[in-house]
Parts: C-alpha cells; sequence; structure tokens
C-alpha cells in the first residue's frame, strides 16, 4: 500500500513537469530538475520496492524467509527515502536519479557536494536493504533445493529429471544472482562518488563510472519488473484454475534472461563512441534477443492461459495484471528499436526514451504491482468487475496510452528529454501529455481508493 | 529516418495489443496446448532468424565515424561547458566532409545537431577525458541548432549553440 500511495505522488509529479514544460504551469528549472531528480529515483526504488514486496510474498509461500530481515529491509529502504528527500529538497540536489559522475561534484555552484554526498547514501542504504533481501532469498532456495542450479531448475532444462521448481523459485533464484550482481557493481561506483566529493583530488574515470551506473540501473530496474511478473505466475491461476507450469522452455528461458539482463546494458552506451564497437554490437544484438523471452515465453503463455480458461470471472486485479503483461510487451518494442545504433543515433536521449520506459513500467510493473496489491488487499477475488473498477482501469489505460504515445512522437520530432524548458514548438505534444498524465493519475487514485476500501484494508483500520 | 521508425513502432506495439484483445474478448474456444507450443517454437525460431537480418541491415555500414585515422575535410574542435557550446569555428560549407571532435571541460555533455526543421541528425556523448568525433557532411545550407543532449544540471537546456551551414563552392 505504502508502494502504491508513491507512485500516485511520483505520478502527481510527472504530470507537473509535463504541465510545466507545456507552459500550464510555472517550475523554475532549479525545481523541475530536482522533481526530476525525485521522479525518476522515486519511481525506479518504488519499482523495485513493489517487485520486491511480491516476490518476497510469493518466495515465503514456498520457502520460509526471515521476517527480520524483511523488516531490516524496508527500514534502510525507508532510511534512503528520508536521505534522498533531504538531499534534493533540503540541499538542492538536482543531478538525476542516473548521478552520472562527475555531476553530483560539479554542479556549477547548484548545490553542495554534502547534498550529494546524503543522496548517494541513500542510494546505498537503499542497496544494503535489497542486498540484504536477495542473500536471505537466496540462501532459503538454496537451502531447500540444494544448489543454485537446482533452484534454476537446470536439470529440467538437461533432461535429468527430478522434481521442477515452481516458476517463482526459479525466477527468484535468476533475479536475486542478477540483482545482487548489479547492485554490487552500483555500491562500487557509488562509493567511489562519495569518496570523490570527500576528497576531489581522488578522480575516477568518466567512462567507467559510467558502465558501472548504467550496468547497475539496467539491471535493477528490469529485476523490479522480473520480480512483478511472479505476481502473475502466482495469481492468475487462481483464475484460469490452471497452474502455471515450470517446463523445460521456461527454465531455460529464465536462464538466458540471467545472463543477458547483465550482458544487455550495453543499450545505453551506443553514443559513447571511445568505447570499443563491439560492446554497441552486443547491445543491439542482445537488446533485440532479450525481447523474445518476453513476447514469445511470458506473454505467449499468459494468453494461452487465458484462452484455455473455460470461464473466466475477470475482475480488476486480474485486468491490472494481463494489462502489466501486455505493456511489458508493447514496451519491448521502442525499446529494441532504440537500441539500434543507426536509430539510438537521432533517437537517443529524445522523449522517446521516457516513451519507452514508461510503456514498460507505468503499463507494464506498475500495472502488475497494483493488480498484486489489489488482490492481497482484497483477501479473495473480486465478485466483480464493478462501474468503479472498470472506470479506473479505462482512466488508467487511456491515460498511459495517451502519455506515451506523446512521448513517442515528441521523440520522433526529435523533442529532448529532460529539458526544464521546451521550445515554443513542442509545448502542445507537452501539453497533450499533461492531459494524459491526469488521466493516469485519476485511474490509478482509483485503484488505490479501491485498495483501501477492500474488506483487508478496512479490517486494518 | 524518425517518422518511418515512429509508424513502425506504433505499428508493432499495435499489433501485440491486438493479440492481447483476442486473447480476451474473442469467443472461448478450444486451444490445443501441444499446437499452441509447436506455434510458439516457430514463432521464437522466426523471431530468432528476424534477429540476424536485422543485425545485417543495420549494423553495416557500421554507423559511427573511426575515432582514430585521417580526417579528410574540415575539422571543427567543440567544447562543452556548463552551459554552453564552444565551437573553434561556427561557419561550414555544405557538400563538405566536416569532422567534428567534441571534448568536455567539466561534466558529461551530449553534442548533437539538428537541421533548420529541427531535426535531430546524429548526436555522440562527450565523457570527461575522452573525444568522441563525427564525421558528417551537410548537404544543405541553413542554420543549424547545436543541443546538448546529457543531463549536465540545472541550466542544461539553455545549452544551445548555432552553426551556420554556407552554400558550398
Amino acid at each position: 500500500m505504502l508502494a502504491a500511495l508513491v507512485f500516485l505522488l511520483l505520478m502527481v509529479f510527472g504530470l507537473l513537469m509535463r504541465a510545466a514544460q507545456g507552459g500550464l504551469v510555472a517550475l523554475a528549472p532549479d525545481l523541475f530538475y530536482r522533481i526530476l531528480t525525485v521522479h525518476g529515483a522515486g519511481m525506479v526504488g518504488t519499482a523495485g520496492l513493489s517487485g520486491a514486496a511480491i516476490m518476497w510474498f510469493f518466495v515465503n509461500r514456498h520457502v520460509p524467509l526471515s521476517h527480520a530481515v524483511y523488516v531490516a529491509f524496508l527500514a534502510l529502504f525507508l532510511a534512503g527515502v528520508v536521505s534522498i528527500l533531504g538531499a534534493v529538497f533540503a540541499g538542492g540536489f538536482a543531478g538525476a536519479w542516473t548521478f552520472l559522475y562527475p555531476l553530483p561534484a560539479v554542479s556549477g555552484g547548484a548545490w553542495d557536494p554534502l547534498a550529494a554526498v546524503v543522496f548517494l547514501l541513500g542510494y546505498v542504504a537503499i542497496g544494503v536493504g535489497f542486498l540484504l533481501l536477495h542473500l536471505d532469498i537466496g540462501r532459503a532456495l538454496i537451502s531447500a533445493w540444494g544448489s543454485i542450479p537446482r533452484a534454476l531448475g537446470w536439470p529440467l532444462v538437461f533432461g535429468r529429471g527430478g522434481e521442477a521448481p515452481p516458476p517463482t523459485v526459479i525466477a527468484a533464484m535468476a533475479v536475486t544472482i542478477f540483482n545482487t550482481i548489479g547492485i554490487v557493481v552500483g555500491a562500487a561506483v557509488l562509493i567511489s562518488s562519495i569518496v570523490n566529493l570527500v576528497f576531489p583530488g581522488f578522480a575516477v574515470d568518466a567512462l567507467l563510472a559510467k558502465n558501472m551506473i548504467y550496468f547497475f540501473g539496467h539491471v535493477f530496474i528490469n529485476a523490479s519488473i522480473y520480480m512483478a511478473v511472479i505476481a502473475v505466475y502466482e495469481i492468475v491461476p487462481e483464475y484460469t484454475g490452471m497452474p502455471w507450469k515450470a517446463t523445460r522452455l521456461f527454465a531455460a528461458t529464465w536462464s538466458v534472461v540471467l545472463l543477458f539482463v547483465m550482458a544487455v546494458y550495453p543499450h545505453h552506451l551506443l553514443q559513447d563512441v571511445p568505447l570499443p564497437g563491439w560492446t554497441m554490437v552486443v547491445g543491439q544484438v542482445l537488446s533485440y534477443y532479450s525481447g523474445i523471452p518476453v513476447i514469445a515465453v511470458t506473454a505467449w503463455s499468459l494468453l494461452v492461459y487465458l484462452r484455455r480458461a473455460q470461464s473466466l470471472a475477470w475482475d480488476l486485479p486480474l485486468a491490472l495484471l494481463v494489462l502489466g503483461v501486455a505493456g511489458w510487451s508493447a514496451g519491448v518494442v521502442p525499446a529494441v528499436i532504440d537500441a539500434i545504433v543507426a536509430v539510438n543515433r537521432v533517437m537517443h536521449n529524445t522523449l522517446w526514451v521516457p516513451g519507452h520506459f514508461h510503456t514498460y513500467l507505468l503499463l507494464g510493473e506498475v500495472a502488475m504491482a497494483f493488480g498484486f496489491l489489489l488482490r492481497l488487499a482484497a483477501g479473495e477475488r473480486f465478485r466483480s468487475f464493478t462501474g468503479f473498477d472498470r472506470t479506473a482501469l479505462v482512466l488508467y489505460l487511456a491515460g498511459g496510452i495517451g502519455l506515451v504515445l506523446t512521448f513517442l512522437i515528441s521523440g520522433a520530432a526529435s523533442i529532448p528529454r529532460r529539458f526544464a524548458v521546451h521550445l515554443p514548438d513542442w509545448q502542445p505534444l507537452a501539453l497533450i501529455g499533461a492531459v494524459a498524465a491526469s488521466l493516469t493519475v485519476a485511474g490509478a487514485l482509483l485503484v488505490v481508493l479501491r485498495a483501501l476500501s477492500s474488506p483487508r484494508a478496512r479490517e486494518a483500520a | 529516418m524518425q517518422p518511418v521508425v515512429l509508424i513502425i513502432t506504433v505499428l508493432a506495439m499495435a499489433a501485440i495489443a491486438a493479440v492481447f484483445a483476442w486473447a480476451i474478448w474473442a469467443p472461448p474456444g478450444a486451444v490445443d496446448p501441444e499446437r499452441a507450443e509447436r506455434w510458439r517454437i516457430r514463432t521464437i525460431v522466426a523471431l530468432t532468424l528476424a534477429g540476424v537480418v536485422l543485425a545485417a541491415m543495420t549494423l553495416v555500414p557500421w554507423p559511427h565515424a573511426p575515432q582514430a585515422g585521417p580526417t579528410p575535410g574540415i575539422v571543427v574542435h567543440a567544447r562543452g561547458y556548463q552551459w554552453y557550446w564552444e565551437l573553434d569555428r561556427d561557419t561550414v560549407p555544405a557538400g563538405t566532409p566536416v569532422t567534428f571532435l567534441a571534448s568536455t571541460a567539466d561534466v558529461t555533455h551530449g553534442f548533437g545537431v539538428a537541421d533548420p526543421q529541427g531535426r535531430l541528425l546524429f548526436q555522440v556523448q562527450v565523457i570527461p577525458g575522452y573525444v568522441s568525433r563525427v564525421d558528417w557532411t551537410f548537404d544543405r545550407p541553413g542554420t543549424y541548432r547545436v543541443i546538448c543532449l546529457e543531463y549536465c544540471g540545472i541550466a542544461h537546456h539553455e545549452m544551445m549553440g548555432q552553426l551556420t551551414v554556407q552554400p558550398g563552392v
């Protein structure tokens, strides 16, 4: 519920930024970039939080996990949020969620280095929390299944028989491996940046730091989606009456995903020409092939299960979970296209980029998280798809599609991303985007209200 | 290129949405799981082969300029500062190869050039400690916009300059 409320607040920040770019609201550039920083860091962090909550909840059904570690994870997350908000709104830090070295230390006099240190320490706190959570989940899965390869379903993949782990176990094991590696690399570049802020004589190679930042950022945001999809594996079968099976293809695909998620990160660096050309080839080629598991495995299986179900009682949680997979699948297209080196040259760092990541986050991960929240809050399946629920879904979907399309069209019109002030020619699209964003906010608000009015929420109250 | 990319993208996204809509709203019908699996494998094979074709079509010739080697035409040194561009020459002729050597004095910037209609022609990241090279031949005279495409601080949006392309000799 906390994650849903934070999502809602950060969506309002997003709406505010599009309204400012459209000239509808006056926002001083420094405030715009602070809001941009909080919107980015907050959305990535909250996507991670909601994904981790889904993974923890369902893994705990299969193997016992430590509640103390989960409480420590939440406490560290909260400490990180307080640090980040303090650094941004009290300290004036506006270095964007990507904290691209050496920007935190070289702000042009816009913020104090102490604010940057506090911001980066907030990330470290959140990262340590995730690391604890992943280590606990990894420990529990290895204890229960005997080894990492068994938890990944390799005996099934290589035809050696034995009991296949549930899909949740395979997914959680894979995510635990790649997100742990990503967070460790992130911690290294965070600490290096902090040391650079405290002792400016300590310098880091900027290109190496960028590689590490984007490796960490790419892996972390992907992990949030791959954790959230566990909700689909676990909840959809309650509607279809058919368990989501861990087939040989399913297990093999997760091992491929485990490698691809880490190897594909150079697609964020396709304009970093001092890098060897082969890294860009890897980034482009693996970006394309990373989309196949999403479309031909996850989405395909979901659609087959839906078609095979004899009688499907649709309600808002199921609709949001299905929307989440649809949004994730559709978001693959503009992401893969942006990862073509020749296209990236004219599309990257335009509004095309928020166009693709809002597709698989707003209409993907966040939709899955909302579906999980409603399912959890209801305690049992909703008894009907009420008019209120339909309104919430239509507003969220229509707003999301409108927002994404205006971003993509703006990107095709070469409008840069992360600009506080838009030229007059660019403003109409920003205004349409703001209208769409307001619909999304309204839809999300109705989803949150629905969760608050659910039986479990009323009991808690 | 951009309009074509947009159309292809939106059509492909719409196709995926249409498949989901069909699965949800089509009248219930018997689905043979084995047949669905066969078609899944065929789809994976087809997408895998399509990826090879796409890579071959888009990676050859290599889209970026060689970062070392001779510079046959005019050389323009572009240096990024928070928050302006400094070009050692702001006028170049049309029809002559131009090599941009972009560097930065402070943080990472993105060196991009848009044509007089605002359409982005190219961009390259400019990273502290490195020089990034772009080769380009302008085919039309006009006033081109030099723009920063990597967030570089609270006046990032003001980091715009101009490059004049004069009629070639």
